[in-house]
């Protein structure tokens, strides 16, 4: 423990205020954080997942079951990703905006839905992961009706049409993949070795990638047609309420189709491992890469060993206590970071070190003797301490600060499970001792790995040198 | 206005004045020439337009080698001072609209780009 005099007024005055909140807090029926969990519902077969905490402003998404893992042919989702409102062609120039008027679903340009997008101050994004792919909009609490017709109509009504795909989607798919780095070449290639197919495929394509003969316009509109069906999405809202939600899904989501006649590629995911090294000139990658936790599973000791690996620091001047952040800084040029993908059936927790080839050689090592060390020696019950504090502050901040928590939220209803429990989660998480530590490290040291090397194949190490099984 | 301006429409709510009228652009059609080149109206549309060549991308790669290829027939036939024999005279039913659809799709979205740049927001909540 720290002792008193050497904090400051301040830290002591807040030390002794959280002592009198947890007094205050024992005289109450205990309500287990009620904003941080997303409530499922189901609103005419459309799976709904809400939160409010009462804020002015809307996130509101539809997370649809779409992403790389279930597309049939290499390219198609970020095709999908980028039709995304673009609606077909221009009509009704004297359509009035508001949410009387908002009931006469008709279908609008692309230009239109910007414009109206930008008067009423909203914001529109598309994205996609491994497992789905993301159409959000963020607007003022008021705009609901407006935005959820715009989503539905996007889903339903988008019309892909030859001349966008070649004036707009084409040239914007050619620009990402030009920008595709080593770090995430990387992170493909170690996804790509540990689960093969499904989880296995490109977040996003590199130019090298040959998909201009599965990608077209009629392509993206018979996987829209598979995916964008009421039993693959689900819609999650953050900071709207529950009565506007059940008022304006049922009359804009009608349209959606409830199944649909072709069905999405959906193989289970398995472990493999194994190592692939890419030749490529310019900055350098190495990911290191073992079987993680899944969404919804109960493997607490993932998460904190997460936290204890580390990797950036998140106080300044400071390396920080994580094991990772520690490792290179004696590598003056990379950077290395843990962080645990959590898929629907399968998760993958991986060091990713990025920076000059000797450099990731030098930290690459150190890493692997860092999680070889929490296999040996343990860990010291400060750095556990600070391991789980992290390892909740990932999980609370990823819930609250939007994005991951709305995403994570939809990804767990389109797959039948149940929204992240935080209050459960987090007990969980103070479970952890150093011994469960020790034996989960263990296991992943004595398991197969999936190592990724992208760069400068001269410098950059083989698997068995860090003394890695693949 | 862009695309010449028509009655076309007009005449056409009226079956009577139909019925007057269509023989005559019939006629005028066939004495315009360009069939007997085996042209298609569509093909006498001027491409010196920005609007125009957007429209000519968005030809499917058939319609736009046919397109090149009647042309350069008709350039060639008009050299060499003659018109096609008969039987390779585009006939009435193959004189079909391609390129009109397109252009009447680009000006729409011009002018409802001018709308939304002039528009007026009355907010009603």
């Amino acid at each position: 423990m720290i002792c008193r005099p050497a904090l400051t007024r301040g830290s002591q005055l807040a030390l002794r205020r959280q002592g009198a909140a947890k007094l205050a807090q024992r005289g109450f029926a205990a309500v287990a954080s009620p904003a941080a969990s997303y409530e499922p519902t189901d609103i005419t077969g459309v799976k709904v997942a809400s939160r409010d905490d009462g804020g002015p402003t809307t996130r509101l998404a539809i997370v649809a079951k779409a992403g790389t893992r279930y597309e049939p042919l290499p390219g198609l989702t970020v095709g999908l990703e980028e039709f995304a409102f673009k609606a077909g062609r221009p009509c009704c120039f004297n359509r009035v905006l508001g949410p009387k008027d908002a009931v006469n679903t008709q279908k609008r340009s692309a230009l239109r839905i910007t414009r109206e997008a930008e008067l009423l101050g909203g914001q529109l994004t598309a994205y996609h992961t491994r497992e789905a792919l993301v159409l959000q909009a963020n607007f003022l609490r008021e705009d609901l009706p407006y935005f959820t017709e715009l989503l539905a109509e996007v889903i339903s009504k988008t019309k892909y049409t030859t001349h966008e795909y070649h004036e707009e989607v084409q040239d914007v798919i050619h620009m990402k993949q030009a920008k595709v780095d080593a770090a995430a070449i990387a992170l493909d290639a170690a996804h790509s070795v540990a689960f093969h197919n499904g989880l296995g495929a490109p977040l996003y394509p590199t130019p090298s990638t040959p998909i201009a003969s599965y990608l077209n316009e009629n392509s993206v509109a018979a996987f829209a047609e598979a995916a964008y069906t009421k039993a693959n999405i689900a819609v999650v809202a953050d900071g709207a309420s529950q009565t506007g939600l059940s008022k304006w899904i049922e009359p804009f989501f009608k349209a959606v189709p409830s199944t649909s006649q072709s069905s999405l590629v959906n193989a289970a995911s398995k472990y493999y491992g194994g190592q692939q090294r890419i030749a490529k000139v310019g900055p350098n990658s190495m990911v290191i890469a073992f079987p993680g936790a899944a969404l919804g599973a109960n493997q607490p000791e993932t998460a904190v060993l997460v936290g204890l690996l580390g990797g950036e620091s998140t106080i300044k001047w400071s390396p920080g206590f994580s094991l990772l952040s520690k490792a290179t800084s004696a590598t003056p040029g990379a950077t290395a970071k843990a962080t645990n993908y959590a898929y629907s059936d399968a998760g993958l927790l991986t060091i990713q070190i990025n920076g000059s080839a000797s450099a990731v050689r030098k930290a690459a090592e150190e890493a692997v003797k860092a999680l070889k060390s929490v296999v040996e020696g343990g860990v010291s019950q400060e750095n556990l301490v600070k391991a789980i504090a992290k390892a909740k502050f990932n999980l609370l901040s990823g819930s609250e600060v939007s994005g991951t928590g709305l995403v994570h939220a939809g990804a767990n209803l389109i797959h039948g499970g149940k929204p992240l429990q935080v209050a459960e989660t987090i007990k969980a998480l103070e479970g952890v001792n150093a011994e469960k530590l020790k034996a989960a490290a263990k296991t992943l040291l004595e398991g197969k790995a999936s190592v990724a090397a992208v760069g400068d194949l001269h410098v950059l190490p083989f698997a068995e040198d860090l003394g890695l099984q693949v | 206005m862009p695309i010449a301006p028509t009655l076309a429409p007009a005449a056409a709510t009226r079956p009577w004045l139909m019925k007057l009228l269509k023989p005559l652009a019939g006629w005028y059609s066939n004495a315009a020439g360009y069939r007997q080149m085996g042209l298609l109206g569509d093909d006498l549309i001027s491409e010196e337009n920005e609007t125009v060549l957007k429209a000519l991308h968005r030809l499917s790669p058939q319609q736009s080698y046919d397109r090149i290829y009647r042309i350069r027939r008709a350039t060639q036939l008009s050299l060499q001072q003659k018109i096609l024999p008969k039987a390779e005279w585009t006939k009435p039913e193959e004189d079909v609209r391609y390129l009109t659809p397109i252009l009447e799709q680009l000006y729409a979205e011009a002018k409802e780009k001018d709308a939304l740049d002039t528009l007026t927001v009355f907010k009603k909540h």
